[in-house]
């Protein structure tokens, strides 16, 4: 990959000058190898308070039973559910950026698909905890799984989407585990190398003795691309079952067939915005704007702009399908969704998700930080309200009116949503500062082809026509890791 | 052959090698270090891998082994000598009667566990009310009192004797009055109990009072026709029943006789001869009754006795002065009386209020009508209520006057449900000695002197008489639980007379009323029953100066007339608050508002809005100088400018569950030309702060949907399929599913939604057979009420044009409609046992599966709660156990002891927390009906089995049994052209088929 030279048309994945493999390794081991800064500091005690209220939340339901929801008799999900799509759907990104992007060659992947893939097991983790807790009686949670028992011939109902979803979220959580920790090898390899002491005895388990040799490598890569062949499936099987879950019942509002695919663009749509919001922060406090680049913010802006506007249209189909069907029921639920009691949530949904996004139509918007990032967020308290909508609105008045009910959530819905954020970032903040956040191996990579330094180091050589490298000048205006004086070292030969 | 072969291990063996020689010594090859591991130095000792590995494998394997410990089994004790009629596991039942109705009592191993009606009984032989169904619940309440007591503290029978007998001797000596104060006991063994009492104090009076009083009926009899009785209703040969005002299914005088005997007119089988009766109501909220009429017309108060008066002129043709002007209700008695006279002789007028001049006027109209013999019956007439208003006032006075020098108090609580509780109290004060027979410290017994706690009437030996020549008996199932005596025997001993009360009863029954009959004691504890009465009353008329009358209705008219004019109604789930700590009973829900725990003030919803109360508003009602703060129900039906009220509510010393539910509106009654009126004029302002009723039901709708299907009766003469709309008929379906088979049986039920009145003791029944949880009012308010069968109630607001709006958003349009005119339709709603159930696809677990007799299965040790079916069943009849219900402190209202437990039926698990319930179809009770008719070597009959509800059923509105005979009721039901299934277009093939509503309406 890296024995050519890339072409001056495409925008540089690294940025900053004098940057060598050890200044690569450098910069991203600062914050693994030095003591915590401030601002971790202060993120990880917000975070890991916001862990504790999940552990008091989930606890005090444990002990009490599933009343102390706000759930009632005509609405048997809630906060529960929407909270667990609305994480597997997190989780989404990180699979299709290292998996889906990996086998479409898309290189700048490279720089973020660590701190993706690293959010999505935190977010399946999270959306675990959910599956567990939503239980009447957690305790007996591994039935879902067809184990030999002494009950008799007893065996689980391979009819019920529910053990569909066990099995399609376990086994998105075991690949995405394996495929993030064997891309993690050679990185744990370098912390080893440069470690002492305990640490790096730790370390020397844990990169499962990488050597380095040539064998290694290629074993490496053999790997990581059957994995990324495994898991693309994956990609598109987990928020399809999910989707299941609602699709397969005859509950207006669930039973559509148009769910799977509007799933799936929905969950790599938060799941982008999820990483967006990520590594805003991330590039800035950790000073890797060299490697996380405009060209990245911008990217995946235009994926949140695509899957966006995937969804509107989705929800728009939704509608016209209710008003076609004919059914009262169907018309009803969509009627209600858009004017009943809950219509609140709907135009939250709505405005979030299928305008919100439209934004980045504009290179401005696209190319601004802050805005990128206020979006990314706008964009996930949409992608829960999808769930809550599609959820709540659907059960709280179904077929028989007598039993319509309106659903209001307790504290400890609150508590556990809350808490399940914390948790999120509890074992985020404990990733960044015990792995490389990017991955090292894979940046080394792109420095040779991809990077700034390279691209003007030829074209000061004059290995690319004026008006391409003018171009290349223009396309560098909206980094904000490119001072002007990297691109007037562009022109030096002049 | 010689065996001298000999085998050696190895060579060392072979050549016997001194090495081998020392080392075959010892039992293993190798020097095991158990010596050194156990002597003191064991512990600084090398241990060899290998024995490490072991003492590992031998740990584990013994803390392993430790560990499959059982979880700890709680025996449970067998008979050590085993009562010969009992049998673990098989029940008993007990003929036996509670007010007044012939019961059967089903008992498990010695403790009674419910009530249904003695099906071979005459008069209300079928269905129970409410109250009985849920009445086996008290026998196991822990908020009664367990000893007898003297000024609160406990004691010993033979002290509180001695007390009471010193007592009743001082009274008796100075020739002060000793009153015996009882609601109406029609007993003849209490009545004997209290003769002997009598003769033993001759100056002893019994007085009689009913906190609902019928005294106007009573008195209004005596004029008219010299005989103060209330009389029987026989509805079933009524063809047009007008009702001004009477909830006649409901709590007036006997409502489920009333609905047996009415619904013979109404149900399917009386549609299928072409048969409907006609029912048209007046009344200012909405009852039961008026949301089963056919014609329902919203009225005052005030205008009950104008109805009356302009109904008699246009029957009789004579024009009193005083009719109604309310021009609806002018329109509705031109056709009404064109009715009731085409109907004569099969017409009937009942009035609900006890106003004695309002009762003349309507036995005017009757004797008019000719409705006495068949309809009315003097004859065998009721005795359920003989409480008169006056003698309860004279005993007032008396007592003040100080002329009363004891009194005792049995079954009557008049602190609380005397309208004036103040002048009780004054007057219990100037009494020496006072007693209570209550159960509990209730209002009244708390502030006596003495309270000898009288015995359940499951602990009682004695009898009834509800009726004119008919007598029931009441039979003990089982020894009484506390230290508690029946007030029969406690009077018995005061008069000095100490014959057993099992003597005493079996006396009266073999002298009296055994005589002549031809039968037996051991006849009657068999059969429950003896009937002596008449088969048909004999005809009256009556003779009523009518022009007197009618000034004197709109003399008493107009003095309630105001902004708001109130109406206390008893509701028919709390009936006069006497069963207010029943658990089951303030859950039920009322039929009308499906209101629990609470009661309420009822408002046009267009008053509401004009007094600026929303949902959740609160009002202050003011009448008759008592003040009371109430939450609102916006009330459809409801007449404009008038408020009603149910008694019953606000007990503030009758148990854990029922203390300070609701407000008191006994004290808003009057006494009216002596009697007690529940009319008034009232005042009603917004009060502030909100109030969130525990309602059941908040949607009240349909919606426009199919769910509900009614016709006109006209309609159904002419095409029986009217507005069924039977989608299998028309729609060819396709199946994704395979055929469910039920080769033997197959469950099904019928409902029949022209009987359901919508009463509820159906779901109170299901509570009581399947254990089902009550969880309290906050839960009813987070909607998590656990009822397995519920009833669904739908309005549909009629319009001036006579459009009917059935969707929220029509009705919130049609802002100039007055919600006077609606029509109410009931719905029983309980799990459908889908062929293709939608529930069982989606369990992860297999915990609700298909049986092959049809039924949806519920395998609750199979549950862990992942809810996705009750979110996925169409009819939202799961219920799920949000909380360990019995046995959590914070549900401290109900089953949160050991004592209470017992009332569980042994044959249905109690759920435990986090598992999904719903309608099993009583599967323990179809077993049992199996397995009886396997004993007995015989095939299953058509109704041998009975679910619960039906068995509540006084209209015999759910049907049940196999489908597979097409002999049996349920198959001939089924077959009807009206059954139709509630969303059978989702192809869930439900096996509940529903009965169209058919209205009896005017035709215009």
């Amino acid at each position: 990959m890296s024995s050519h030279n890339e072409s001056i048309l495409r925008e540089p994945l690294i940025t900053g000058k004098d940057i060598t493999y050890a200044k690569v390794t450098d910069d991203i081991l600062l914050p693994v190898e030095n003591k915590p800064n401030k601002a971790w500091w202060i993120g990880f005690i917000i975070a890991a308070l916001g862990a504790m209220l999940w552990v008091v939340s989930v606890g005090y339901t444990f002990w009490t039973g599933i009343g102390a929801w706000g759930l009632n008799k005509t609405v048997g999900w809630a906060w529960d559910i929407t909270d667990f799509v609305w994480w597997v759907g997190i989780g989404h990104a990180g699979t299709l950026i290292s998996a889906v992007l990996l086998l479409f060659r898309q290189n700048w992947r490279n720089s973020i698909n660590r701190s993706a893939e690293a959010m999505t097991i935190f977010a399946v983790i999270c959306a675990a905890t959910y599956v567990v807790a939503h239980m009447g009686r957690p305790w007996l949670a591994y039935w879902i799984f067809p184990l030999p028992n002494q009950f008799g011939s007893l065996w689980v109902n391979f009819n019920s989407p529910l053990v569909w979803d066990a099995f399609a979220i376990s086994t998105y959580f075991t690949v995405s585990l394996v495929f993030w920790y064997c891309g993690l090898l050679p990185d744990i390899a370098t912390v080893r190398d440069r470690a002492t002491g305990l640490k790096r005895k730790i370390y020397k388990v844990l990169s499962f003795g990488w050597n380095g040799s040539v064998k290694t490598w290629q074993r490496f890569e053999i790997v990581s691309l059957i994995l990324a062949g495994i898991s693309t499936p994956l990609v598109l099987s987990v928020h399809t079952i999910v989707s299941m879950d609602f699709a397969t019942s005859v509950i207006p509002g669930w039973h559509t067939t148009i769910f799977p695919p509007y799933f799936v663009a929905g969950a790599i749509f938060s799941g982008f915005a999820m990483v967006q919001t990520l590594l805003l922060i991330l590039r800035k406090v950790m000073n890797f704007e060299n490697y996380i680049t405009m060209f990245h913010i911008e990217s995946m802006n235009k994926i949140i702009m695509v899957t966006g506007s995937i969804v509107g249209i989705a929800y728009l189909t939704e509608l016209f399908i209710a008003w076609y069907s004919g059914s009262e029921y169907e018309m009803y639920a969509f009627a209600n969704r858009i004017a009943g009691p809950y219509a609140w949530a709907y135009w939250a949904m709505m405005t979030c998700n299928v305008i919100s996004p439209q934004l980045f139509w504009f290179k401005k918007i696209r190319t601004s930080i802050p805005i990128s990032w206020v979006l990314s967020i706008v964009v996930n308290i949409g992608m829960w309200f999808e769930r809550f909508v599609i959820i709540v609105t659907s059960l709280h008045r179904d077929y028989l009116p007598s039993s319509w009910a309106m659903f209001y959530p307790t504290w400890v819905d609150v508590g556990i949503f809350i808490g399940s954020i914390g948790l999120f970032f509890t074992l985020f903040l404990l990733f960044l500062r015990f792995l490389p956040s990017i991955a090292i191996a894979e940046v080394k990579l792109l420095l040779k082809s991809a990077s700034l330094q390279q691209k003007t180091k030829l074209a000061q050589e004059g290995a690319f026509p004026d008006e391409q490298v003018k171009y290349f000048e223009n396309s560098l205006e909206k980094y904000d890791s490119v001072s002007e004086e990297d691109i007037k070292a562009l022109d030096v030969r002049k | 052959m010689d065996s001298n072969k000999k085998y050696w291990k190895g060579l060392e063996e072979l050549q016997q090698t001194p090495a081998f020689i020392e080392s075959n010594k010892g039992e293993f090859a190798e020097p095991i270090p158990v010596e050194d591991v156990l002597n003191e130095a064991g512990l600084s000792t090398r241990t060899p891998r290998r024995d490490f590995l072991k003492a590992l494998g031998f740990g584990l394997g013994a803390v392993t082994l430790a560990a499959c410990n059982r979880t700890p089994v709680h025996k449970a004790v067998p008979y050590v000598i085993k009562p010969e009629e009992v049998t673990p596991g098989i029940p008993n039942y007990y003929a036996s009667s509670f007010n007044g109705q012939s019961v059967l009592v089903r008992t498990r191993e010695g403790r009674p566990i419910s009530l249904a009606a003695n099906p071979n009984s005459i008069g209300l032989n079928q269905g129970t009310d409410a109250t009985t169904a849920a009445v086996v619940l008290d026998l196991y309440d822990m908020s009664k009192l367990q000893n007898p007591q003297l000024d609160g503290q406990d004691v010993d029978w033979s002290t509180l004797d001695k007390t009471v007998i010193d007592a009743l001797n001082k009274a008796a000596g100075t020739g002060k009055q000793i009153a015996i104060v009882s609601n109406t006991v029609n007993s003849p063994s209490s009545l004997a109990a209290i003769a002997a009492f009598k003769t033993k104090y001759p100056t002893a009076t019994h007085i009689q009072v009913d906190a609902v009083s019928y005294s106007g009926i009573l008195e209004a009899n005596r004029a008219s026709f010299g005989k103060a009785v209330i009389p029987s209703y026989h509805l079933a040969n009524a063809n047009v029943v007008v009702s001004v005002a009477a909830d006649f299914l409901g709590s007036w005088l006997a409502g489920e006789e009333h609905t047996q005997d009415y619904i013979q007119n109404r149900d399917y089988k009386s549609l299928k001869n072409g048969k409907m009766s006609r029912h048209i109501q007046f009344e200012s909220g909405l009852s039961m009754t008026g949301s089963n009429a056919d014609v329902r017309i919203a009225i005052k108060p005030s205008e009950e006795g104008a109805v009356l008066i302009s109904l008699y002129n246009a029957i009789t043709g004579q024009s009193l002065a005083g009719g109604v002007a309310n021009k609806k209700a002018q329109t509705a008695i031109v056709l009404a009386a064109k009715e009731l006279t085409n109907n004569r002789g099969n017409a009937v007028v009942v009035a609900g209020a006890n106003d004695v001049n309002i009762q003349l006027l309507a036995n005017a109209i009757n004797s008019a009508l000719g409705a006495y013999g068949a309809i009315i019956d003097l004859d065998n007439y009721s005795k359920q209520y003989e409480g008169s208003d006056a003698a309860f006032q004279q005993f007032l006075s008396a007592a003040t006057a100080g002329q009363v020098g004891a009194a005792l108090f049995l079954n009557s609580n008049p602190v609380y449900d005397y309208f004036k509780a103040e002048d009780v109290s004054n007057a219990l004060a100037k009494i020496d000695f006072t007693l209570s027979f209550a159960d509990r410290a209730d209002e009244t017994a708390s502030i006596l002197k003495a309270v000898a706690p009288t015995s359940s009437f499951l602990e009682s030996w004695g009898d009834a008489s509800a009726k004119e020549g008919y007598y029931t008996i009441v039979q003990p199932t089982i020894n009484p639980v506390f230290n508690t005596r029946q007030a029969e025997q406690s009077l018995l001993v005061w008069a000095g007379d100490n014959t057993n009360i099992y003597d005493f009863v079996r006396k009266i029954w073999e002298e009296n009323i055994l005589a002549g009959t031809g039968k037996s004691w051991n006849d009657v504890l068999q059969t429950g029953f003896i009937y002596k009465g008449s088969s048909v009353g004999s005809s009256y008329t009556a003779n009523v100066d009518v022009n007197a009358i009618a000034n004197a209705i709109g003399a008493t008219s107009k003095a309630i007339v105001g902004d708001f004019e109130l109406k206390l109604y008893e509701s028919t789930v709390l009936r006069d608050g006497r069963y207010a700590n029943n658990a089951f009973l303030q859950e039920l829900p009322d039929p009308v508002s499906k209101v629990t725990w609470d009661n309420y003030a009822a408002l046009n919803p267009r008053d509401a809005e004009n007094l600026g109360l929303g949902e959740h508003g609160k009002v202050s009602v003011e009448a008759n100088g008592y003040t009371v703060e109430l939450p609102v129900v916006l009330q459809p039906g409801q007449a404009q400018g008038t408020v009603s009220i149910a008694v019953g509510y606000g007990r503030t010393k009758v148990g854990k569950a029922g203390n300070n539910v609701g407000q008191n509106a006994f004290p808003f009654a009057r006494l009216v030309n002596g009697t007690v009126q529940f009319e008034a004029k009232a005042t009603v302002t917004k009060a502030s702060g909100t109030y969130e009723l525990a309602q059941t039901q908040t949607h009240h709708t349909i919606e426009g949907r199919n769910i509900i299907r009614e016709t006109t009766f006209a309609k159904y003469l002419k095409d029986p399929n009217s507005e069924s709309g039977r989608f299998a008929d028309s729609h060819k379906t396709y199946d994704l599913w395979n055929k469910f088979e039920s080769p033997g049986h197959k469950w099904v039920m019928a409902i029949d939604l022209n009987a359901c009145t919508g009463c509820g003791s159906c779901i109170v029944a299901c509570s009581v057979e399947n254990n089902v949880p009550v969880v309290g009012r906050d839960e009813v308010r987070r909607r998590r009420e656990m009822h397995w069968l519920r009833i669904d109630r739908y309005y549909t607001l009629e319009q001036e044009d006579g459009t009917k709006l059935t969707e929220e958003k029509e009705i919130a349009k049609a802002t100039d409609y007055d919600y006077e005119n609606v029509t109410v339709v009931h719905q029983p709603m309980l799990c459908q046992h889908c062929d293709h159930a939608p529930c069982e696809t989606v369990c992860p677990v297999l915990a609700t599966v298909h049986s092959s007799e049809g039924l949806n299965h519920m395998a609750y040790n199979r549950c862990f709660g992942t809810r996705y079916c009750a979110n996925n069943c169409p009819y939202k009849v799961r219920r799920f156990n949000w909380f360990n219900y019995w046995n959590d402190a914070r549900f401290d209202n109900y089953l949160n002891n050991e004592f209470t437990q017992l009332v569980l039926n042994p044959d249905v698990t109690a759920r435990s927390r986090g598992v999904m319930e719903k309608c099993s179809m009583c599967i323990q009770r179809i077993q049992g009906g199996k397995l009886q008719a396997k004993m007995e070597n015989r095939k299953l009959k058509d109704g041998d089995v009975k679910m619960a509800c039906q068995e509540a059923c006084s209209a015999n509105a759910i049907i049940f049994g196999d489908v597979n005979d097409p002999e049996s009721e349920v198959s001939k039901a089924l077959r009807n052209e009206r059954v139709y299934y509630v969303l059978e277009e989702i192809n869930v093939q439900p096996n509940i088929g529903y009965m169209t509503k058919v209205r009896n309406t005017f035709e215009a």
